[in-house]
């Protein structure tokens, strides 16, 4: 396959300064790749371009342990995934001089250890109680899907056996330890909400004791580094500190915010977006399928020389196009002659509390160039237009910059639910400035959950619904990393918890989302199967836990985490005209 | 009126979670400052501690109050796992899960063989609740699943030598056994044959004291025939019922030492360690007295199905006097399954106890870590257990009553407590440190505290008015 033989070398050498160092380890994993079984995706590929461009980024090569390591690791994600982390895990606790240049085998074993040692100690399976090891084991069972991550012998078993098997046979492996779940509503393993949910509703009772009390057993169980559990009480116990002090008088001055992605370094919080698409669907699912989507519209078009417009509101930071330029040069007749990307940038607010979580990047964070150059190495004639404080409500054809003749296609992911939906009703009214501007099609991606704001519910039921949606977020994150820590990890959480304490967070329903979008004179529009197929496909490199549903009534593509809605993919057209003022 | 109890709990935990019901959110501002940097340090137990001692209320003086400070700053945290792990186990929602943390998070914290009395209460109830969760794990909650807990084997000597300690430098044992002896003797004054069916004889140490004051009474006729049957445990556990028979050889060994006339028998309980009373040997003209120790030192792995029915088989037989030394449990409205009640009030319990021992034997000696080991948890073992029943079998609230309230509703009258008995009771207490109290509620009951706290009781009853002579029974 075409794919197959592009060459990535000729890319790096575009970018990189050549270096034998840094060639040799690139070498190694993509001789693995031409060589693997596995038929690979465009996807796969793409995301082995994202991962090779991070070392653009960062300083000279031996002084950064993380980049030195990450790019060893990225590269033998599809081909050795239990090993890959191991090593990632291994690397960012060795110290930065090992460059990490072995084969998997001889590394797997030692890496363990180190990681080991420093992330477990609150895998509730470590301080074990001697006097009953069955029923240790039974817990450990019930538990598995909190803690599978965190157990440390058979996460070293795993890493051995599949060094020995083939692709084919990790995934039935993986396969068979993932699933011991409790797919459908129970809530076994989860018991951080139990202590939660109970304070958010002693605060609305004013039951000062009880809120003391659940502060305090919070506060011991609490940690960043634990299990999924573990880490939800540490968001959950600030986000109520914080509902709490900022009701009252006293404020506390120590306040040590979480790391988020405003907080973080550009190229460090690039490669946690590239790790987190390879190990988790939560973005990458959406990203999919907006790209399949796009493509799949342009291939309804039958005149090829229509320039693209992508109108970006979304959360990717990019890291969704590289992948779309490069389907777009396999298409036949070449890709559009101009293809104009125009991002919707979030409106700073100052105040980090009403910031969509994943919205906000880190200053310095230039996609752009980055994306250009890309475009430019693939003879695409992309245009980026950046607009920065433009408010969603004042969107409309000439801010944008629509040109008539072009193929206009809205891209929204996770950026609409922080508009208000009640009095006044701006979500409506942003879906109606957007009918008026006549895009080709609209791909909304949103989370599938139920509205935390205050006319919905009181504090306490808005506070259960995101400590629902913060406990999917952190517990298939969890599984994503294995149950290891990493500062990717723990930048992509801290950026979910942002949800926890944000007013401002507000999610709806897919019913509801469909339902607004028809009202706003928008048509169901069926994702194509070649889309669907992409992502049902996609699927397959996470964890077992995750799921596609495609839904009967809307045509919707959900993402479901353990029977539990994550979010939706809706595709639409233009259709009659709004029936709302 | 009673004095401020001052135990670990008392002082500073239960106080404090109970009459603060203002609701300020400035109650909350110490907490914030700790939570907020949470983060910023390492996650270790010794984390909070500091944080707690430099919280911005803090006394910005000497090291003492400083470590005052961060030692009621520990019980909170103790406290507040504990009643956490409670709500899990017991609340309205329960959660094994949470329980299994928080237990866990316990565990780190504290350990039954150091730290402070408060340490190691917490240590034991941590122990009682994880056994809990296990059994339920194991038998899925059936209520009359025997805790043969491995802990609970303990090796002769260490029992003896806890034994030994808890007799002789507490009242605990001696008040018991005193009291009911007491009581006994008064009842059987003029009797020429005595019966005595004692529901929990251990090693019988009681009886000799009892023999003793019978063959050296002044002024009376030579001691009465004395007979004493041992209720024993069903076949299923053997060693029991070897305990018991090596308790009757002793006996009637000490017995012929000093002359008493004695003989020595065992009833065997059913398998279901319900009581018959037709499996007694019961002789016309003995006097009938029922003896029934449920506290210190004797072991507390008996259901309380089993007191139940011993009580109520006892009861048919018209025994001239049934003795009954129990726990003090203060028992709130149980019908809506509020454990609260009980489990403070368990807590302010133990902690009394751990206090009171501590005044009178220094923790340094070893053998006070074997008298809580030995003794006191499975006693805090049992406690839980009983907190749990009545959730877990719904045999209603009557369940969680004083034995001696369940006595009276069966018919049993109050039987007078002497005022030769009540003086012998102060005059021995009297003897230990000056936290022990005795206290005269009713008329037929002696009650052990420390402090303010009532600990244990004996209590005494009869059949009809005790002036009425000689009952005799008839069965057999």
């Amino acid at each position: 396959m075409s794919l197959h033989h592009k060459p990535s070398n000729p890319l790096n050498s575009i970018f990189l300064p050549p270096s034998p160092y840094q060639k040799d380890i690139f070498s190694f994993p993509l001789c693995l790749k031409y060589f693997s079984p596995s038929k690979m995706t465009i996807e796969d590929h793409i995301l082995d371009w994202l991962a090779d461009s991070v070392p653009f980024f960062s300083s000279p090569f031996p002084d950064d342990s993380y980049n030195s390591s990450s790019i060893n690791c990225y590269q033998w994600w599809d081909e050795n995934q239990d090993i890959g982390q191991d090593l990632i895990n291994g690397c960012l606790s060795s110290s930065p001089t090992t460059v990490s240049t072995k084969p998997p085998n001889t590394s797997t074993s030692h890496h363990l250890t180190p990681s080991d040692l420093t992330k477990k100690r609150k895998a509730p399976d470590d301080t074990v109680h001697k006097p009953s090891q069955t029923q240790q084991n039974q817990r450990k069972n019930q538990n598995n899907q909190s803690r599978n991550g965190a157990d440390k012998s058979s996460g070293a078993v795993a890493g051995v056996t599949v060094m020995k098997k083939s692709v084919g046979n990790k995934r039935n492996s993986s396969k068979a330890t993932g699933n011991n779940n409790n797919n459908g509503n129970n809530k076994e393993g989860r018991w951080a909400e139990q202590l939660l949910n109970p304070c958010a509703n002693a605060i609305i009772k004013g039951d000062a004791t009880r809120v003391h009390h659940l502060l305090c057993v919070l506060q011991e169980l609490a940690s960043p580094t634990g299990d999924a559990n573990h880490r939800l009480a540490a968001y959950g116990l600030r986000a109520l500190a914080h509902y709490l002090s900022s009701n009252s008088s006293c404020s506390s001055s120590s306040t040590l915010a979480p790391v988020t992605f405003a907080s973080t370094d550009p190229r460090f919080f690039q490669r946690s977006l590239i790790k987190f698409h390879e190990v988790s669907p939560w973005f990458a699912f959406p990203n999919n399928i907006a790209n399949s989507s796009i493509l799949h519209i342009l291939s309804e078009e039958p005149n090829r020389s229509r320039n693209l417009h992508i109108l970006d509101i979304g959360v990717s930071h990019g890291v969704q196009w590289p992948t779309l330029l490069e389907a777009l040069t396999r298409r036949s007749g070449g890709p559009p002659p101009l293809i104009r990307l125009t991002v919707i940038a979030p409106t700073v607010e100052h105040d980090q509390n009403a910031e969509t979580p994943f919205s906000i990047g880190p200053p310095g964070d230039n996609i752009s160039s980055r994306l250009l150059s890309f475009a430019k190495s693939l003879n695409i004639n992309l245009q980026i237009n950046r607009l920065d404080s433009l408010s969603l409500l004042s969107l409309n054809a000439q801010v944008i910059g629509k040109f008539p003749d072009e193929i206009l296609i809205v891209c929204a992911q996770f950026r609409l639910h922080q508009l208000k939906h009640y009095a006044p009703d701006e979500r409506f009214e942003f879906l109606q400035n957007l009918r008026k501007i006549e895009p080709k099609a609209v791909i909304l991606s949103e989370n599938n959950m139920a509205c935390s704001c205050t006319n919905c519910g009181n504090f306490d039921t808005g506070f259960t619904r995101k400590v629902e949606y913060l406990w999917r977020f952190l517990d298939s994150t969890s599984s994503a990393f294995k149950g290891r820590e990493s500062e990717e990890r723990k930048l992509m959480e801290g950026e979910a918890a942002k949800a926890l304490r944000n007013e401002g967070e507000m999610n709806e329903e897919m019913e509801k989302w469909c339902e607004r979008m028809r009202n706003a004179g928008f048509a169901r529009k069926l994702f194509g199967e070649d889309t669907i197929d992409t992502a049902r496909a996609s699927m397959r490199r996470y964890d077992n836990n995750w799921e596609m549903r495609v839904e009967e009534k809307d045509g919707c593509v959900g993402l479901w985490w353990k029977g539990q809605p994550v979010s939706f993919c809706s595709f639409w057209k233009l259709g009659m005209k709004s029936n709302g003022g | 009126m009673a004095m401020a109890v001052d135990n670990a709990f008392n002082g500073v935990a239960v106080s404090d979670y109970s009459t603060s019901t203002n609701n300020s959110n400035d109650d909350f501002h110490d907490l914030f400052d700790s939570i907020m940097s949470i983060d910023a340090l390492p996650y270790s137990p010794q984390v909070v501690e500091i944080d707690g001692g430099t919280n911005c209320n803090s006394p910005s003086n000497p090291a003492e109050g400083r470590e005052e400070e961060e030692e009621e700053f520990r019980s909170l945290r103790l406290y507040h796992l504990l009643m956490a792990v409670a709500d899990a186990m017991f609340g309205d929602h329960k959660s094994r899960e949470l329980a299994q943390v928080i237990l866990i998070r316990l565990n780190e914290l504290v350990s039954t063989s150091h730290g402070t009395n408060l340490e190691r209460i917490t240590a034991y109830y941590a122990q009682a609740f994880q056994d809990l969760l296990d059994c339920a794990a194991v038998s899925g909650g059936g209520p009359n699943k025997p805790h043969h807990l491995h802990r609970d084997d303990h090796s002769p000597t260490d029992v003896l030598a806890a034994f030994q300690l808890l007799q002789e430098m507490s009242p605990y044992v001696k008040f018991g056994h005193f009291t009911a002896n007491q009581a006994i003797l008064e009842a059987v004054a003029d009797d020429r044959r005595v019966h005595i069916v004692d529901y929990n004889i251990m090693e019988g140490i009681q009886w000799a004291s009892l023999m003793q004051a019978l063959v050296s009474r002044k002024d009376s006729p030579p001691a009465p025939h004395l007979r004493i049957t041992a209720i024993s445990r069903g076949p299923s556990s053997r060693r029991w019922i070897g305990t018991v028979q090596e308790t009757g050889r002793r006996l009637v060994a000490f017995a012929a030492s000093i002359g008493q006339p004695f003989s020595f028998h065992q009833c065997k309980l059913d398998s279901d360690e319900s009581f018959r009373p037709s499996g007694l040997k019961l002789v016309r003209g003995e006097a009938l007295v029922v003896n029934c120790v449920l506290h210190l030192p004797h072991f507390s792995n008996t259901s309380p199905e089993s007191i139940a029915s011993f009580l109520a088989g006892a009861k048919t037989l018209n025994p001239r006097l049934v003795t009954l030394v129990e726990e003090e449990i203060e028992h709130g409205p149980t019908i809506d399954g509020d454990y609260k009640v009980q489990f403070l009030d368990s807590l302010e319990r133990y902690s009394a106890i751990y206090d009171s021992l501590e005044a009178g034997i220094p923790m340094k000696n070893r053998a006070r870590g074997l008298v809580e080991k030995v003794f006191l948890g499975p006693r805090i073992s049992a406690t839980l257990r009983r907190i749990e029943q009545p959730q877990r079998a719904a045999t209603a609230a009557e369940e969680n009553c004083l034995w001696g309230e369940r006595l009276e509703k069966m018919g049993l009258k109050a039987a007078a407590i002497s005022f030769a008995n009540h003086c012998q009771a102060r005059l021995l207490v009297d003897l230990f440190n000056d936290g022990y109290r005795v206290e005269e509620l009713g008329s037929n009951k002696l009650v052990l505290g420390w402090k303010s706290k009532r600990l244990l009781s004996v209590s005494i009853w009869a059949s009809s008015s005790l002036s009425s002579s000689s009952s005799s029974s008839d069965s057999e």
